[in-house]
């Protein structure tokens, strides 16, 4: 018998979860439209003068993100029964490349997910495009923090009693760090000041999730 | 389950909580009020020590959560639990007592400075670990998962604290822990002490009762689980299928 390594049982649930949004399409035809109608339904709620839409522009985007990438992030705690957990670990893959895998997959939505929102937002709130060399770098951290947090939040929750319901009560408040991170890079670009603190706190908030990630991996796979 | 019940349950930690509970009265209300805020500066003396036990108590419960997965012995996920339930009772309490404050003196219920928002959201963070802990009746793995969120969580704390100097906004930055020293009057300062000192004396008392009652918790939830006796009670019987033969 062959052992497989690592990276390749981590990718074997990464495309397994691909696999399962190109069938359910929950990320592409749900949340993303989702999202999209929350940017619509904000100058509504709170009046379409165009210099408040651009002040707000930026922050409602980041927020946005968040509570519904949040949504993505933890799809797999109501799409992953006990039975399909359980299969998985008889198969012996490593629970660490197991939460990797997830992770992956859950960036990869995320990223593009971020994506067509901050069009979105540009063409909706005609947000200043100042600063905005930095988005990839800030788009890429915050997609990589949520989906750390939200696979981790998933696993600790597994399919208890409301668990579909838990898991983003435990994440929106925990991310609060990140959205912090990425408000907080364009207010200091915007003010000509360094942005470096931000962006490294977001990193450190980064290796700090995954540390606990793959490290409580195993505990919350037997609990 | 024998041994998660006391026979007798101590009555000390009552004591202990009410002479904790009078001292910071006496010297709250005794200490003379402060030259700016007049008589509500004594509301300082509550807010202060409580803001301070949700830290303490969220500590608490990460150093538990942490032993807890090494040692996986259930004592350290009562006392995890319990901590954090104290936390978030004192934590709800230092909010109350702030926005008390606030209206008095901002002339505002709430307002969005970083402190406030960021020790409202550390409140969720925890709700939610109390939260996580009614999803399962299985106390292993709700022990598990726990811990992990009870580690996880700790990273509110830096940022409520720094949130003062990092933002700068309307809450005020620390009066006592600074390097230039306090910039109290020393009557306060050591007021000040005594509350923090009596409330964390009251902290030791309360997790005694909290956790003795989460060990009579885990026993009625062992006893229900290994409970053979019939599901309906003797009021249903068996259908007798022999035909009266």
């Amino acid at each position: 018998m062959t052992r497989t390594s690592f990276w390749t049982q981590a990718m074997a649930i990464t495309k397994r979860d691909v696999m399962r949004e190109r069938r359910s399409g929950e990320v592409l035809w749900v949340t993303l439209p989702f999202g999209a109608i929350a940017l619509l339904l904000i100058p509504i709620a709170i009046g379409t003068d165009r210099p408040t839409l651009r002040a707000i522009g930026v922050g409602m985007f980041w927020v946005i993100v968040m509570l519904f990438g949040v949504l993505i992030a933890v799809r797999q705690a109501h799409t992953e029964s006990q039975a399909q957990r359980d299969v998985v670990a008889l198969t012996g893959i490593d629970p660490a490349a197991g939460y990797v895998g997830r992770v992956i997959a859950s960036f990869m939505f995320l990223i593009g997910f971020e994506v067509v929102l901050a069009v979105v937002t540009v063409a909706l709130y005609d947000v200043p495009l100042d600063g905005w060399a930095w988005m990839p770098l800030v788009m890429v951290l915050v997609g990589a923090g949520l989906s750390l947090l939200g696979t981790l939040a998933a696993s600790i929750v597994s399919t208890g009693r409301s668990a579909s319901a838990l898991v983003p009560l435990l994440v929106a408040p925990l991310s609060v760090p990140l959205l912090i991170g990425a408000t907080q890079t364009f207010e200091a670009l915007r003010l000509g000041r360094s942005s470096l603190t931000w962006t490294l706190m977001m990193v450190i908030v980064i290796l700090l999730l995954a540390i606990a990630g793959v490290m409580s991996a195993r505990t919350l796979q037997e609990s | 389950m024998a041994t998660l019940v006391q026979k007798k349950s101590p009555v000390w930690p009552w004591i202990v909580m009410a002479i904790a509970g009078l001292v910071t009265f006496v010297a709250a209300m005794t200490v003379p009020p402060d030259a700016v805020q007049g008589q509500l500066s004594r509301i300082m003396y509550v807010h202060v020590p409580s803001a301070w036990l949700a830290y303490l108590s969220f500590g608490v419960t990460m150093i538990a959560s942490g032993i807890y997965l090494w040692k996986r012995d259930l004592e350290w996920d009562r006392r995890a639990h319990a901590s954090a339930e104290i936390g978030v009772f004192f934590t709800g309490l230092a909010i109350a007592l702030g926005m008390i404050w606030g209206k008095s003196t901002w002339g505002t219920w709430w307002t969005w400075d970083a402190r406030l928002t960021l020790t409202a959201i550390m409140f969720f963070v925890y709700l939610g670990y109390l939260a996580l802990r009614r999803t399962t009746d299985d106390m292993d793995a709700r022990a598990k998962r726990a811990a992990v969120m009870g580690i996880l969580a700790i990273v509110q704390i830096p940022l409520v604290h720094f949130s003062v100097i990092w933002w700068q906004t309307l809450h005020q930055p620390p009066s006592i822990i600074k390097p230039e020293g306090p910039d109290m009057d020393t009557v306060m300062v050591l007021t000040l002490l005594t509350a923090v000192a009596s409330f964390t004396v009251m902290y030791i008392a309360m997790m005694v009762k909290r956790v003795e009652l989460a060990r009579l918790e885990d026993a009625v939830l062992i006893a229900e689980q290994t409970n053979t006796g019939p599901a309906a009670g003797e009021a249903v019987v068996a259908p007798d299928l022999s035909g009266g033969a």
